[in-house]
């Protein structure tokens, strides 16, 4: 059931509220010329709510960068007397992340888990705390190419503190001719958001109706692109720990790592000491890490655990697509398809998983 | 006792020596720390004394070679800086037309008075104890460097590619617009400068792997329509590569 409804023109202006107390984030349309279509979409920060698009297809890079930065300082640490202290750096700005598709939240979901497990990583917990998530879902698949429904990651139930789903463009009394979001929350941050502003109205009898079509209608628009189960993916990469497919394919690989680097779940960093020059004081910063760099796994004595890119490469689809699951229960690999465009080799995780179930 | 630093130029624009110079507030806190005893761009040379010798330019002229050694023996640690004295740099564009063309291309009929060679970086001649390498020189790597190096600590370049910080920039991928960059396969450091401002990656920093330089071989012929000739002149262009094919 819907909670409440809004026109566009009157989210833009809760959103636009929303920043008098928020550092808004939400996805901005670049002109690209060079490229079909000639338009990339990114999360940004934005001023004003005008600024943002919320009829984007997708965002080139995930919203992860928000909650876990590319590079960040932990704590500043100085030598005084002879004795070092630390302190420590802590986001807590607020934050709304406008625009966050379903693959997104289920991304996000794992960091959660991940940044939380033993011992609760106080950075992440930092930025999560403070960031209102307002997430839009997708009528149809947002580019070719994503296997987001194969992964059951298409839609989602939690994780957000508002959901809007983009009903039919009403007409006449219903929506003058603007999208129209039912809206539905997720905490009671969300609800307190929903039901005390006016901009948000009670859902009229036919756009019950659109919502009740809206799942069938969306089911409909995305095809599938795995010619397998996700539920089947674990046993199968059992079976495909020997197979030749590894080499055959890594040939190919750069080992550039932008797989990794472009995946809303991909959550490795490394950590440096940086010393200015006195040696008396300095940053303990970390950064974005991937499984497909060459030295990942080189640990004390330059041992190197997978010095291969064909092993890389059977690391990272096992994490995707049954070690994630079977330690968290949340999916490893969400099916946005952003390593797969990222690639400048052209491999492609979804044909790494077709091209298994076929040899299987 | 301070160290004593040392800083040369061969054949080069002495763009990386300039570099140096560019550090500006963070120069004083190095010259606090170490002591200059030789540096063309910024004083008279004082002592041939050098604990750490820092070499910018390629070896392109028999004059370079004979300074290059004397270098070498006096100093104790031997760093390449830049493209041209770790790859070759874009003076080894004139290798592959032969002498006989070049020379008198640029200076005439009065070649036979400026005896010149094949450019080479000056690990051809001499032993190199670090490279940091970028056209120009990249400062803040330079900064890292001469840390380490006071603190005792263990210098690395980065064994990643380019693509790493691109990425990190959130960049979008100059691939998409159809333009063969040569990220995935060039040693990273320069915090992806030139896709940063919308141009390839032209490998100033040389090839950060053997591996990634045959997957561009294997790629560029099947995954992509360009015509390998191009990309090997990319290759050419800071020497990164002087092979007239890819692995
Ligand atoms: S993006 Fe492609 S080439 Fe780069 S590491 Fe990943 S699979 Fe390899
Ligand atoms: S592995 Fe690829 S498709 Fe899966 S979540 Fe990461 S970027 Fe998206
Ligand atoms: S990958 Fe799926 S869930 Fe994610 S934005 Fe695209 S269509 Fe939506
Ligand atoms: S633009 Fe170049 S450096 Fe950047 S990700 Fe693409 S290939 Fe790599």
């Amino acid at each position: 059931m819907l909670d409440r409804v809004v026109t566009q023109s009157g989210l833009l202006e809760l959103i636009e509220e929303l920043g008098h107390t928020h550092q808004l984030i939400g996805p901005v349309a670049r002109p690209v010329p060079e490229c079909d279509p000639p338009v990339r979409h990114f999360y940004q920060r934005v001023k004003h709510a005008g600024q943002l698009d919320l009829s984007f297809s997708y965002c080139t890079y995930s919203p992860k960068e928000f909650l876990f930065p590319p590079s960040e300082t932990l704590f500043n640490f100085e030598k005084v007397d002879g004795r070092f202290t630390a302190t420590p750096v802590l986001d807590e700005q607020r934050r709304a992340l406008v625009g966050v598709h379903p693959c997104d939240v289920h991304a996000i979901e794992l960091l959660d888990h991940v940044f939380a497990k033993d011992h609760a990583d106080e950075h992440y917990a930092a930025r999560r705390s403070h960031t209102f998530i307002i997430a839009i879902d997708c009528p149809t698949p947002c580019t070719s190419g994503v296997f987001c429904a194969d992964m059951k990651t298409n839609t989602a139930t939690q994780g957000y503190d508002v959901m809007l789903y983009p009903l039919a463009t009403g007409d006449g009394a219903n929506g003058n001719g603007q999208t129209r979001y039912g809206a539905v929350f997720g905490t009671e941050a969300g609800r307190e958001w929903l039901y005390y502003n006016r901009r948000f109205t009670s859902p009229s009898a036919e756009d019950e109706r659109s919502f009740k079509a809206y799942p069938q209608t969306k089911a409909a628009a995305f095809t599938r692109e795995l010619n397998t189960t996700v539920d089947k993916l674990p046993a199968l990469l059992d079976r495909s720990y020997d197979s030749l497919l590894w080499e055959a394919t890594a040939r190919r690989c750069y080992s550039c790592g932008s797989c990794n680097l472009v995946c809303p779940t991909c959550y490795c960093f490394d950590m440096h000491d940086h010393n200015e020059l006195s040696e008396t004081c300095g940053q303990r910063r970390r950064e974005w890490d991937g499984c497909q760099l060459p030295e990942f796994a080189v640990v004390a004595g330059d041992h190197n655990f997978r010095p291969k890119a064909a092993q890389r490469l059977r690391h990272r689809t096992y994490r995707k697509a049954k070690w994630v699951k079977e330690q968290s229960g949340l999916a490893g690999c969400v099916g946005c398809a952003r390593c797969d465009r990222a690639c400048t080799a052209k491999i492609s995780s979804v044909e790494v998983y077709n091209q298994l179930a076929e040899e299987a | 006792m301070k160290p004593k630093v040392a800083i040369f130029s061969l054949t080069s624009c002495e763009g990386c020596s300039l570099a140096i110079l560019e550090l500006e507030d963070r120069l004083l806190d190095i010259l606090g720390a170490v002591e200059i005893v030789n540096f063309r761009e910024g004083m008279t040379p004082r002592s041939w004394d050098i604990d750490l010798g820092f070499v910018d330019g390629a070896v392109s002229t028999p004059e370079d070679e004979k300074e290059l050694l004397t270098i070498r023996e006096h100093c104790k640690v031997l760093v390449a800086i830049g493209a041209c004295a770790c790859l070759g740099g874009i003076n080894t564009l004139k290798n592959p037309q032969g002498k006989d063309s070049y020379a008198p291309y640029v200076y005439g009929d009065q070649a036979k008075w400026f005896p010149t060679t094949d450019a080479k970086p000056i690990s051809a001649v001499v032993d190199v104890d670090y490279q940091l390498p970028g056209c120009p020189m990249v400062k803040e790597e330079f900064l890292r460097f001469v840390q380490c190096i006071l603190a005792g600590r263990t210098f690395r370049l980065p064994e990643t590619a380019v693509c790493v910080e691109c990425k990190k920039n959130g960049n979008l991928c100059l691939y998409e617009k159809g333009v063969v960059c040569l990220g995935p396969i060039t040693r990273a450091g320069c915090e992806a400068i030139c896709p940063t401002y919308g141009s390839k990656c032209e490998a100033c920093r040389g090839i950060v792997s053997e591996d990634a330089l045959k997957a561009a071989n294997i790629n560029l012929q099947e995954q992509y329509d360009v015509s390998l000739e191009d990309v090997l002149a990319d290759l050419r262009l800071f020497g990164a590569h002087q092979d007239t094919t890819l692995p």
